[in-house]
């Protein structure tokens, strides 16, 4: 049984040709399932608990990538299938995933090809895509070996789905959610004239991260705020998700 | 004729990249390909490629089975089969290598260990090769 949750922000008019376009191409293909919208009085994890209890073994996701990251924390203990559906092509994580925007995605989440991807862990907190901390003065510990960054404006990243560098649209470096790791990523801040900045990447299972300056924090998916020092590990296959065949792993 | 096919001078893309704003203090150990553009202080040991690029200081014992230097590195260097040493490096320490290039330029202050066929084939538990 499919649960649609439909993030907050597409009560928005401008939403409601592609959501029309999005529910047809679902009764077509014969995977229509409850379809709640967030609102004020509704929020993610009340409505995937009530879904659970329901008898939901897919939870799929109309938004973006906020929308996306906000229900892996919900999910990830839970034994049901995450689905996404992007309501733009802005979306990383669907990228990442081959999952196409809008009444594409519904030929994906009908092809169900479910795969285990890893997420990464910032102490007790989820994340799918990336840790960030910008500060200069951090410090990462490894298992045998200290890294810190050298002069200012680094931006420290830990991530798991993909590392695109700054201005370009793909990567270089084939980064793999399934690997068991985690990757390091250390940047310079991105300056005007300046896409090409090199970058510092360490594949890494489980890192220490700490903070001389008291005022840091370490941004998770873009969502929430934590305070560091830290403890950053990989959760293996942690995740069942429906991907697509174009998917970048 | 020599050929100018060393695998850790083409490295695209590696496991592990230690960028230009990075200092690293520890043992870097990894079984793929190593780039270090950055300042390393310890140990560096992988059973693959590593290349040291120009602006890469490092002050480390670095083990390799092939390499690339071109930076500063202030250690011995032991690498299983090419090591190639460029203009642009400096290096202080000894080396050990199966086949060496060094480029006209280099700064080389240390001793020079060729491996032979014995030692490799020893390592690889095999006969060495003998000529008639």
């Amino acid at each position: 049984m499919y649960l649609y949750i439909y993030d907050n922000f597409l009560t928005d008019k401008k939403y409601q040709s592609s959501l029309y376009r999005i529910e047809n191409r679902l009764v077509d293909l014969g995977i229509k399932g409850r379809v709640v919208r967030l609102n004020i009085l509704k929020n993610m994890a009340e409505v995937v608990e009530d879904g659970i209890r329901q008898g939901v073994k897919t939870v799929v996701v109309v938004g973006n990538d906020l929308s996306f990251s906000k229900i892996i924390n919900i999910i990830a203990d839970k034994n049901v299938t995450l689905g996404i559906i992007p309501v733009d092509n802005k979306s990383k994580i669907a990228k990442i995933l081959g999952i196409p925007p809008l009444d594409a995605a519904c030929e994906i989440l009908a092809q169900r090809i479910v795969k285990k991807i890893d997420l990464g862990m910032v102490g007790n907190y989820y994340f799918i895509d990336s840790a960030t901390i910008t500060n200069e003065e951090t410090t990462v510990k490894l298992k045998d070996y200290n890294i810190s960054p050298i002069g200012k404006n680094n931006i420290v990243s830990f991530n798991n789905l993909g590392i695109f560098t700054p201005g370009k649209a793909t990567s270089d470096y084939k980064s793999d959610p399934t690997d068991e790791k985690l990757e390091l990523v250390i940047s310079a801040e991105i300056k005007k004239f300046d896409k090409n900045s090199p970058l510092t990447i360490i594949p890494f299972e489980k890192i220490k991260v700490s903070c001389a300056e008291p005022g840091a924090f370490i941004v998770v998916d873009q969502v929430t705020k934590l305070k560091p020092p830290a403890t950053i590990t990989v959760a293996p296959g942690k995740l069942q998700t429906i991907v697509g065949s174009k998917r970048l792993f | 004729m020599f050929k100018d096919d060393n695998p850790a001078k083409e490295i695209k893309v590696a496991e592990t990249i230690i960028g230009p704003s990075v200092k690293v203090e520890g043992d870097l150990n990894s079984d793929h390909d190593i780039i270090v553009d950055g300042e390393v202080i310890g140990n560096i040991k992988t059973k693959n490629n590593l290349r040291i690029g120009k602006g890469a200081r490092v002050k480390a014992e670095v083990v390799a089975k092939n390499a690339y230097v071109a930076g500063q590195v202030n250690g011995n260097i032991t690498v299983k089969e090419k090591l190639q040493v460029t203009a642009e490096a400096q290096i202080k320490g000894n080396i050990t290598a199966s086949l060496l290039v060094v480029e006209m330029g280099a700064k080389l202050n240390g001793q020079c260990k060729m491996l032979d066929e014995v030692t490799l084939a020893n390592e690889k538990n095999l006969p060495p090769k003998t000529t008639k």
